[in-house]
């Protein structure tokens, strides 16, 4: 009887050590840990990558190759991007940088005043370099240091190119742009245009909208009524190609047109997979990141001064639909 | 110190050392989390800081500009160290996760800063236009670093998300924990001074019984308490008592018993006393009176019953006399012959006496009284049972070595084992001795008197007769 009632006694004694034990362990430990503090001021160097694009499959890849070349220069890089070809919100997140007198700021080019004026007058007060990527803006206008992307020009031809070869050397083709009429659309189409006025047989037909869904959707009715010979397409602009191929898919069962358009829309890789339309340009977003932050860091560190103000083009290829598939 | 005190004083202790560690702990973890939320807070405060300190640049950048008094100037530059101050309380807010957007923050004041150092510029040099500008350009800035200021703090609410809940469940947990810390405490307290009790009141306890055992007299129960403190000392001390107490009863008991004795043998003395008394008193009486008697029966004319009463009279003092002296063997055989005229008065013819006598050995010493008793056993048993008498021979022979002294008897002789138990002293019921005096008496006595033990031999034939041989060496009695 005393026996058991010992043992009893002892098994209480442990449990309650044990109980005891397990919430001092819970209150007492701490795995987090507070971010280590940064005593020596200015260690790295601190680069800006501003995107209009923000979370579209191009601009992911662009980043991440960024983001991979940052890390081996020991350099710190953000990626600051505004949604929708929201112009407003991206100006303001490259004034903010150059006002936050960051080391260099990679951005996506943007062929307008505002931004002219931030990347020629501002940029160059605080002695900020501006290295302009995937979309150029010429650097006359802009005083960037060096473009990194593809050459558009060269974009357009291959694409132009492509289109004669599936389509035949005779037929109408429709070019929808961006009334935003920006550098790099600019290339695009005289690259297009360069290919095309060697072939009498193939008419142009040019459509301008803006950006807005809307519009586009309209601007596309209007040109398939007045013309319903078309026999392709080409998106200059890669932001117009989801509205465009909703408007034809509402017309027709099957869409009798040979579409073509580049990577850098947020719907292109996807409507290439299903099949809606024929061809994109891909371009090498992962590449433009890496040589950008590579060539920026360059230039900072003076191993190349100046940087090409021509431009380093990255690859590009035609990337048809039944590839994908 | 004392024990009970010394045990009593570390309980306390190790309940006061308990409840110190924990309170230390409880502090210290208090201390730590307090310092923690500080922290904390001191970081939103100090981020925040600069937010306000910037609108009131902007605030009095604008008064100064629609009025540039100094005033105002100086006003402006007020706010312009404050922002300064705040500026570098956030310095040391840089870590891992918030480095570039800091720096941001940090180098958007500097715009600032350097906006309204030209903005000052401007205005004094009256270009108002430039002015306008830079002011639209500060306030952006001023707007950015509102701006930026969420984004930290988004950044820092992200960062310690993780911490925010961790204090949260740890805040939780500790209640737990003071739960399950005052069962276990209060449990080993229990049990502590369960324990303690009992190591003091066991031992008082035995102690009770012990005393309760002695109240009821048994002071032969050991009292054994085996700790090392007060207890211990008493029960020792009351064992001791126990023992002495033991002593002292048993010793009274002898005491009693002595006294009894002594008491009884006072009696016996007193008793044996007036014995003697009496039994001295008596044959002087009877002497003189036989003495009397004796002239009487002189003056009588009974001559013969006159020299009966002389012997008896001699016999009885001679048996007065010398009990314990040596004589010499004459004077013994003068009384056997007075101890014989009696009894041939008595028994007449019945009685037949012979003594041969070597006159040379009369000079021999022999304690006092020893042959009559033997005489006076031959008659006894040879001539008093037979009616027609009995023959008694008395002889004394001067050998080369020894003097032998025999006394012979015609009666009926006595079996072997009544002769080994006279010679082995054992005293045998004797009947109507004259001088009470025993055979075994007689024997015992010449043995001492002489120093060996076959002074005595009894030669006996059953129904023939019995013979007393007295060996006595010659050396001896010279």
């Amino acid at each position: 009887m005393r026996k058991t009632g010992l043992i009893l006694l002892f098994i209480i004694f442990f449990a309650l050590c044990y109980l005891t034990f397990v919430s001092a362990e819970g209150v007492f430990r701490s795995d987090w840990q507070a971010p280590k503090t940064i005593e020596d001021e200015n260690a790295q160097l601190r680069l800006v990558l501003i995107t209009q694009d923000a979370e579209t499959t191009f601009w992911d890849n662009l980043g991440k190759g960024a983001i991979e070349q940052a890390e081996k220069e020991g350099a710190s890089l953000e990626i600051w991007g505004s949604y929708g070809n929201n112009h407003e919100d991206f100006l303001k997140k490259l004034e903010i940088a150059i006002h936050s007198k960051v080391d260099g700021i990679i951005v996506q080019g943007l062929d307008t005043e505002e931004f002219k004026y931030l990347s020629k007058v501002k940029a160059s007060f605080y002695g900020i370099p501006i290295i302009t990527v995937a979309n150029d803006v010429p650097v006359e206008e802009s005083l960037r240091r060096t473009y990194v992307g593809s050459d558009q020009y060269k974009a357009g031809s291959m694409i132009a190119k492509q289109l004669l070869y599936d389509m035949g050397n005779s037929g109408s083709v429709l070019l929808t742009y961006n009334s935003n009429q920006e550098y790099y659309q600019k290339q695009r189409l005289n690259g297009i245009q360069d290919v095309l006025k060697n072939y009498p047989n193939i008419k142009t037909i040019y459509s301008e909208t803006s950006s807005d869904r809307e519009q586009i959707i309209t601007a596309t009715r209007d040109v398939l009524n007045k013309t319903p010979e078309v026999d392709g397409i080409i998106a200059v602009n890669a932001n117009i190609v989801g509205a465009l191929v909703q408007e034809i898919s509402k017309r027709y069962q099957v869409e009798p047109y040979f579409i073509y358009s580049f990577d850098d829309g947020p719907e292109s890789l996807t409507l290439l997979r299903q099949g809606k339309i024929d061809g994109i340009i891909e371009q090498s977003p992962e590449m433009m990141g890496k040589t950008s932050v590579q060539l920026i860091m360059e230039w900072l560190n003076g191993e190349t001064v100046p940087l090409d103000l021509k431009g380093y083009f990255t690859d590009i290829r035609i990337l048809k639909a039944k590839e994908v598939q | 110190m004392t024990s009970i005190q010394k045990k009593i004083l570390i309980l306390t202790s190790v309940i006061l050392a308990i409840m110190v560690t924990i309170w230390i702990a409880l502090t210290y973890y208090n201390y730590k989390t307090q310092n923690q939320y500080n922290d904390i807070l001191q970081r939103y405060i100090s981020l925040n800081e600069v937010t306000s300190a910037s609108q009131q640049v902007i605030t009095d950048l604008n008064n100064y500009m629609l009025t540039p008094s100094s005033g105002n100037l100086r006003q402006l530059n007020l706010s312009k160290d404050k922002i300064q101050e705040a500026k570098y309380e956030i310095f040391p807010l840089r870590n891992e996760e918030n480095d570039f957007a800091l720096t941001n923050y940090i180098n958007l004041i500097d715009s600032l800063l350097e906006t309204t150092d030209r903005l000052i510029m401007f205005i004094s040099g009256k270009d108002m236009e430039a002015a306008a500008i830079e002011f639209s350009e500060a306030t952006r800035i001023s707007n950015y670093i509102a701006e930026m200021k969420l984004t930290i703090l988004d950044t820092e609410l992200k960062t310690y998300d993780r911490f925010y809940r961790n204090i949260i469940v740890q805040s939780e947990e500790l209640i737990k924990l003071g739960v399950w810390l005052i069962l276990l405490i209060t449990f080993i307290l229990l049990f502590i001074s369960y324990w303690f009790s009992l190591s003091i009141t066991r031992p008082v306890y035995k102690l009770t019984q012990a005393a309760n055992e002695l109240s009821q007299g048994k002071f032969d129960i050991q009292i054994k308490v085996e700790t090392n403190d007060e207890i211990s000392f008493l029960a020792k001390t009351f064992d001791r008592m126990r023992i002495n107490i033991n002593n002292l009863i048993s010793e009274i008991k002898q005491k009693a018993q002595l006294e009894h004795e002594l008491q009884q043998n006072k009696l016996l003395l007193q008793e044996s006393q007036f014995r003697s008394l009496q039994s001295q008193i008596n044959p002087h009486f009877l002497f003189n009176t036989l003495n009397t008697l004796s002239k009487k029966a002189y003056l009588e004319g009974s001559e013969e019953t006159s020299d009966l009463l002389v012997s008896v009279a001699s016999l009885l003092r001679y048996n007065l006399k010398r009990i314990d002296r040596a004589v010499t063997l004459a004077e013994e055989v003068a009384v056997l012959r007075q101890y014989m005229d009696i009894q041939k008065a008595r028994f007449t013819q019945r009685l037949k006496f012979f003594i041969e006598i070597d006159e040379s050995c009369l000079d021999l010493k022999i304690p006092a009284l020893t042959l009559q008793p033997i005489i006076e056993n031959a008659v006894i048993h040879a001539v008093e049972p037979k009616e027609e008498g009995g023959t008694i021979w008395f002889r004394i022979f001067n050998q080369a070595e020894w003097i032998t002294l025999e006394i012979e008897d015609d009666g009926t002789g006595m079996p072997k084992e009544k002769i080994e138990q006279i010679l082995n002293e054992r005293t045998v019921q004797t009947e109507g001795h004259s001088t009470g005096i025993g055979f075994s008496n007689v024997i015992k006595r010449l043995r001492l008197f002489y120093g060996y033990e076959d002074v005595l031999m009894i030669e006996s034939t059953e129904g023939k007769g019995t013979k007393v041989i007295i060996k006595i060496l010659k050396k001896r009695s010279t």
